[in-house]
């Protein structure tokens, strides 16, 4: 999410420090920048690694830049030391608009003095980078996706060397662009072996987050290439966690809304042609027939239902809860099978839900007098992307001094009340909003609060005053009499 | 007296009062709780699903109510339904359930208690079922006493004739109706009893919630009436009936007016004359006894004589009259079918199309209410015995009741009440009589004991054979004896007319009672068996979903009703028109979402002709009619790949004969059978079958499944033809995962305004044969 991550004063700063940033384009210098591009369906995996020179004393932060596209695809971004697994500081500083780009600053963990170097490594996840061609596939076709992008990597400094590498899942290139008339390379633009195209290297690049660069010596490739696994869509995910001190239990219940990204069908869907191909083990590339999803560990009723009733294809392997501290490396397995293969274009719709036992889930600080609760924002479909999020947090009645800490922002946060069974006054439930989630975003959101006895104590009493109101009537009831003549 | 054992006597009357009160609650709730839960197996084999076909539209429509309030569900036109005529639901539908529904959602909502509308919709009926328990108890304690009611009350709680209308899910009018109508009978019987205007105005308010719950409503129209008709040939005119009878119709039919439905039917359909006619005898009847309080007895008998005349052939002439000048509707053809079983079949084959429209066969008798059916005559024999007005109820009750569930299946549903009610009065009189410690005195030898210990059977023969006025002290005596004495029967009393008899009459010894009484309870015992058994096995079948087993035995559901429905939910546009056969009408739009032509609401024959002359006729025809009602979608039912037999192939003779009654000159039935008369769909199908669009959309593609080997249809269990029909005007679009449902896209005009087989041939590289120009059709726009 990193076009949200820009902090309240950021426009201040980009004011008042870009022009530095950009005078400082002389403190560092790029002796190779390798980017790597895995290819895939809905998410595309983007790693670039930048050779790092600093031309300065204590140059500490480094700048990067995105496109304007290739910043709109983007959704996860995340820079590291080569080698380390610690992540850096980001800060988004936005578009910027004199070089048509997106800015970024990274904060080195040492600054660098003259001629020292660092390798630094970004990856990125893009998301809706990559569409169906042709659009429209019959059954028995294959699946290919045509991928776009800019050739050279944008840096606010100089570069000496730079290659870009894109790795397709499958041999099976139908074809690529092989740029013309690029400046910085006298041999061949793109090479390609097996399954990776490599473009470049390209030598002596100058500062190139300028909109001249990008209008003038920017070039765009485009790489077809066959995909053998479907192209999954949650159009839309909204999950409610509701925890329940009673019965010591969090529920969880998501709602997805599934499409088939991949090329739409040509005619019609045909049964026996379906049939077939499964009879033969040669399912189609782009038809979903069915999910496996990873649960938490040491959940029990599991419900998996769409709007009109239970779906009883599916299968749940559930394994016993992990210990607390132990590292989380098992999961309950659970085989959904929607009511109908979910060929390209097709939406699904369906809900699932589970119990788990609070405790693995919740702690008590004594010190504070605060419950914990972990929530996992989503249950990640692997190879998916979901457009629109929405996670819910529902609390026990009366839980006050609530905070909550999210593992990256979210779009729009609230916190409004959720009455459910036997309620009186109604429970306190966080709202958060996300969009574009990719296998990257699966993280916790922890919720710290307090809960008095006295709340905990409100369901039994107003069970028992209801009661005991209803026998109080009877009692009068039964012991008045309306008769005008007595019998 | 001797008594056979010996019974407690320290016991003062409070406690024993308090303790069977206590008793009568806990077998009660008890029974509550027994009536529900046997009528949850639908949800622990399946799930919490509507059942069926009805249910589905109600449920619709109860989530309208639920969702936007009760005006604009009052205001709700359904422009989905009837494609393109639309149906103005809340004039056309008895929305007793909704509301019922609507009220049990607003409520639990207010006392923060979010329950899902659906859980509401399929849990209605087995707690109404509780219900209908409780007012079959008081009912039943109106004809006896509480343990007859109790008797009762567990009896419908589980006779599967009830369970079949109201297992949860089973969301329909009826799932209410039957407590409104024990209820609305108690109140009568209550109010008929007593005078009271209270229990006269509860009568016809519980009317008003019944009419506006269930078209069945007519029963209790004209049981009332010829109940009160009866007790006035029969001499028993009173003021009590006067007053019941009055309040209760003048209310009720004012407050009936008030359905949209029903509107002024009350006072213009044949249906309701009765109670208006009784309305008006009674009127007569209580003036003329004015007058006879006032003139002479023979002058009153010369007025009788000339006013009944009069009046009789005034009002004859009257009722003619206005039945010709159509003022009064006639008879509608569903109360003709009531009469002539044949009926239907002749004139309104829709309406005999309908499975439970069939008469009954009779195993179903004993199916639906096992051993009840056999107590069911000698508790209407037991109702002779004291012949108060109530029993007077019963016993036309029963004997109307029974021919009704002997004409059609599904009014066996108003049979059971009174078969509970009958039974349960004949086998709480016999316990009374065997449980009763006393024993009479021995004062004869004991040859006469053996004789008088043959059981009750003689004795019914006696006593309406004892003058009047005997049987009259016989019957206060009884009502004496029942009220003074708890446990002594009044029946027992009955049972020696005089009172005074010389032969010492009853039951000696313990070993004759336990004999008995193990008999008794070993019967009630394969009741229980038995009504577990059929419901569980017979009526708890969602019919949207099928289960069937897997080779280790464990439930695989077959599910492809709601899979093909979720397809079109999600993958269609949402206004696309799905046409099928008029059963699947309501669980489209239910499950769907989607418009469709016809649906289970029959009330456009010449629509669901249409449907079934589009089904029955060949592609070329079926087209325009296809067209020119913007279809997007035909859907078909087709069992022939798992044997699932209520297919539309199956129903396809019924489609072609209401496509008859429309277009006798198009669609002839006898062309569907072979010329020996069979109706088949192999290699020596008929042409007219073979060429038809049902034909052709069921087995599309169906033998190349077989891949070559004989491809088996196995409802029919024949082979149909190894080169399946061809479709040029049609597209599948879906089918399916066991190939029940199947869906095909209609397809648009050809662009270049060919014929749309011209331009399939042209496709396929075919040649088009010059000899003879193909004619141009275009379709209708």
């Amino acid at each position: 999410m990193p076009r949200h991550w820009r902090a309240p004063f950021s426009f201040l700063l980009s004011v008042v420090i870009l022009p530095l940033c950009t005078s400082a384009a002389n403190s560092f210098e790029n002796t190779a920048i390798v980017r790597t591009v895995e290819l895939g369906g809905a998410l595309v995996h983007v790693t670039t690694t930048y050779a790092v020179k600093a031309l300065e004393d204590g140059s500490s932060v480094y700048t990067i830049a995105l496109a304007e596209q290739e910043h709109a695809h983007t959704s996860w971004l995340e820079a590291k030391l080569k080698g380390e697994s610690e992540r850096l500081p980001l800060e988004d500083f936005g578009f910027h608009q004199d070089s048509g780009v997106f800015l970024y600053t990274i904060e080195l963990p040492k600054a660098l003095n003259t001629n020292q170097t660092a390798n630094l490594v970004i990856e990125t996840v893009q998301t809706h980078a990559t569409y169906p061609w042709p659009e429209e596939a019959g059954q028995k076709d294959g699946q290919s996706l045509k991928y776009e992008a800019e050739l050279l990597v944008l840096s606010p400094y100089k570069t000496a060397v730079q290659r870009t590498k894109v790795r397709s899942p499958s041999p099976q290139i139908h074809s690529y662009t092989t740029p013309e008339d690029v400046e910085f390379t006298t041999d061949a633009v793109a090479t390609k072996s097996g399954a990776t195209i490599t473009y470049g290297p390209f030598h002596d690049i100058p500062p190139s987050a300028t909109s001249d660069f990008a209008d003038k010596k920017q070039k765009h490739i485009t790489v077809h290439y066959s995909y053998d696994y479907p192209v999954l869509e949650v159009t839309k995910l909204e999950r409610a966690a509701e925890v329940s001190h009673w019965g010591a239990n969090l529920n969880i219940e998501d709602k997805y809304w599934l499409h088939n990204a991949g090329p739409r069908l040509k005619g019609h869907f045909s049964r026996l042609e379906y049939q077939t191909q499964n009879y033969f083990g040669r399912p189609a590339p782009h038809t979903i027939p069915a999910l496996q999803l990873h649960l938490p560990a040491g959940i029990h009723d599991a419900y998996y239902y769409d709007l009109v009733g239970n779906v009883s294809t599916s299968h749940l392997r559930t394994t016993p809860s992990i210990p607390k501290g132990a590292a989380p490396n098992q999961y309950s397995v659970l085989e959904l099978r929607p009511r109908y293969p979910i060929v390209g274009g097709w939406n699904y719709s369906f809900t699932l839900g589970w119990d788990s036992p609070l405790e693995d889930y919740a702690g008590y600080d004594k010190a504070t007098g605060k419950y914990v609760v972990s929530v996992p924002i989503m249950t990640v479909i692997p190879g998916s992307v979901v457009d629109e999020a929405e996670v819910k947090i529902v609390l026990p009645e009366g839980a006050t001094d609530i905070e909550y800490f999210v593992p990256y922002p979210a779009l729009d946060e609230t916190i409004s009340t959720h009455i459910s069974y036997l309620d009186t006054v109604g429970r306190p439930k966080i709202t958060l909003k996300y969009a574009q989630l990719t296998d990257k975003h699966g993280g916790n959101i922890y919720v710290t609060y307090k809960v008095p006895f006295s709340a905990h104590m409100k369901k039994p009493v107003a069970v028992t005053t209801a009661f005991a109101g209803i026998f109080t009537l009877a009692l009068a009831w039964k012991r008045v009499d309306f008769r005008i003549r007595r019998k | 007296m001797p008594l056979a054992y010996t019974l407690p006597s320290n016991l003062s009357p409070a406690t024993v009062a308090n303790t069977s009160s206590l008793l009568r609650i806990v077998a009660l709730a008890l029974i509550s709780g027994a009536a529900i839960a046997s009528r949850l197996f639908a949800v622990v084999n399946f799930e919490s699903i509507i059942h069926e076909f009805d249910p589905w539209f109600n449920y619709r429509a109860t989530r309208v109510l639920a969702e936007k309030g009760f005006y604009a569900f009052w205001n709700w036109f359904d422009h989905t339904a009837w494609y393109p005529l639309g149906r103005v639901v809340g004039g056309t539908i008895y929305p007793g359930l909704m509301a019922t529904s609507g009220v049990i959602y607003n409520v639990l909502h207010a006392l923060n208690l979010p329950v899902d509308i659906r859980n509401i919709c399929v849990l209605l009926a087995p707690g109404f079922s509780a219900l209908t328990a409780w007012s079959t108890y008081m009912f039943t304690k109106e004809m006896k006493d509480e343990s007859a009611g109790l008797l009762a009350a567990a009896f419908i709680g589980i006779a599967p004739g009830y369970i079949s209308r109201s297992v949860a899910g089973s969301y329909d009018n009826e799932a209410i109706a039957i407590f409104l109508l024990m209820f609305t009978f108690y109140c009568w019987i209550k109010a008929l009893k007593t005078g009271s205007v209270l229990f006269g105005t509860l009568t016809a308010l519980f009317y008003f919630y019944m009419v506006a719950a269930w078209g069945g409503y007519a029963f209790i129209t004209n049981m009332i009436p010829l109940h009160a008709l009866t007790l006035i040939l029969m001499g028993r005119f009173s003021s009590r009936l006067y007053t019941a009878y009055s309040s209760w119709y003048a209310i009720g039919t004012l407050a009936s007016m008030q359905v949209p439905f029903v509107g002024f039917q009350p006072v213009r359909t044949s249906e309701h004359m009765a109670a208006l006619g009784v309305f008006g005898l009674l009127q007569i009847v209580a003036f003329a006894e004015l007058v006879r309080a006032h003139v002479s007895s023979r002058h009153f008998q010369s007025i009788l004589f000339g006013s009944v005349i009069g009046i009789g052939v005034l009002g004859v002439f009257a009722f003619a009259g206005l039945t010709y000048k159509g003022w009064i509707a006639p008879w509608t053809g569903r109360f003709y079918s009531l009469w002539d079983t044949g009926y239907a079949k002749k004139y309104i084959p829709i309406i005999a199309s309908v499975s439970e429209h069939q008469p009954t066969a009779w195993p179903s008798f004993f199916m639906d209410l096992q051993f009840l059916i056999f107590l069911f005559p000698a508790g209407v024999i037991l109702c002779f015995r004291e012949l108060r007005d109530e029993h007077v109820f019963v016993i036309i009750y029963a004997v109307v009741a029974s021919y009704f569930a002997g004409v059609m299946v599904r009014l066996m549903l108003t049979l059971t009440p009174v078969v509970c009610v009958a039974a349960a009065v004949a086998f709480s009189s016999l316990l009374d009589t065997y449980i009763d410690p006393v024993e009479p005195d021995v004062l004869a030898p004991s040859t006469q004991a053996t004789e008088a210990e043959v059981p009750a059977g003689d004795s019914p023969a006696n006593a309406p054979s004892g003058s009047a006025t005997t049987s009259k002290k016989a019957k206060k005596a009884a009502a004496a004896d029942a009220s003074s004495s708890g446990l002594a029967s009044g029946v027992l009393a009955a049972m020696s007319p005089s009172g005074k008899s010389a032969k010492p009459r009853g039951i000696f010894g313990l070993d004759t009672r336990i004999v008995v009484i193990a008999n008794a309870l070993g019967m009630l015992l394969f009741f229980v068996l038995h009504c577990t058994y059929v419901t569980s096995s017979a009526y708890s079948s969602p019919s949207v979903v099928l289960a069937s087993q897997n080779p280790d035995g464990s439930q695989h559901i077959i599910d492809d009703f709601r899979e093909a429905y979720y397809w079109l939910r999600q993958n269609t546009p949402q206004d696309a028109v799905v046409m099928s056969w008029w059963d699947y009408g309501y669980q489209i739009a239910g499950m769907a979402d989607r418009p469709t032509l016809v649906d289970n609401n029959t009330w456009n024959n010449t629509h669901i002709a249409t449907v079934g002359k589009a089904m029955s006729s060949p592609e070329e025809v079926a087209y325009p009619i296809l067209r020119k009602h913007d279809v997007d979608y035909v859907l078909i039912i087709f069992g022939g790949l798992i044997g699932y037999s209520g297919d539309d192939i199956n129903k396809f003779l019924w489609m072609v004969r209401i496509a008859q009654g429309v277009w006798p000159e198009e669609i002839q039935e006898p062309n569907y059978f072979t010329a020996k008369g069979e109706y088949r769909v192999d290699d020596q199908a008929a042409p007219a079958m073979k060429n038809s669009l049902m034909y052709k959309m069921s087995y599309y593609r169906f033998a190349e499944l077989y891949g070559g080997n004989s491809a088996v249809d196995r409802v029919r269990g024949q082979q149909v033809p190894k080169t399946g029909p061809t479709l040029d005007y049609l597209d599948e679009a879906f089918t399916s995962e066991n190939w029940i449902v199947r869906i095909y896209q209609v397809k648009k005009e050809d662009l270049l305004g060919r014929d749309l087989k011209t331009a399939n041939s042209f496709d396929q590289g075919k040649k088009r044969k010059k000899s003879k120009p193909l004619a141009r059709r275009k379709a209708v726009v």
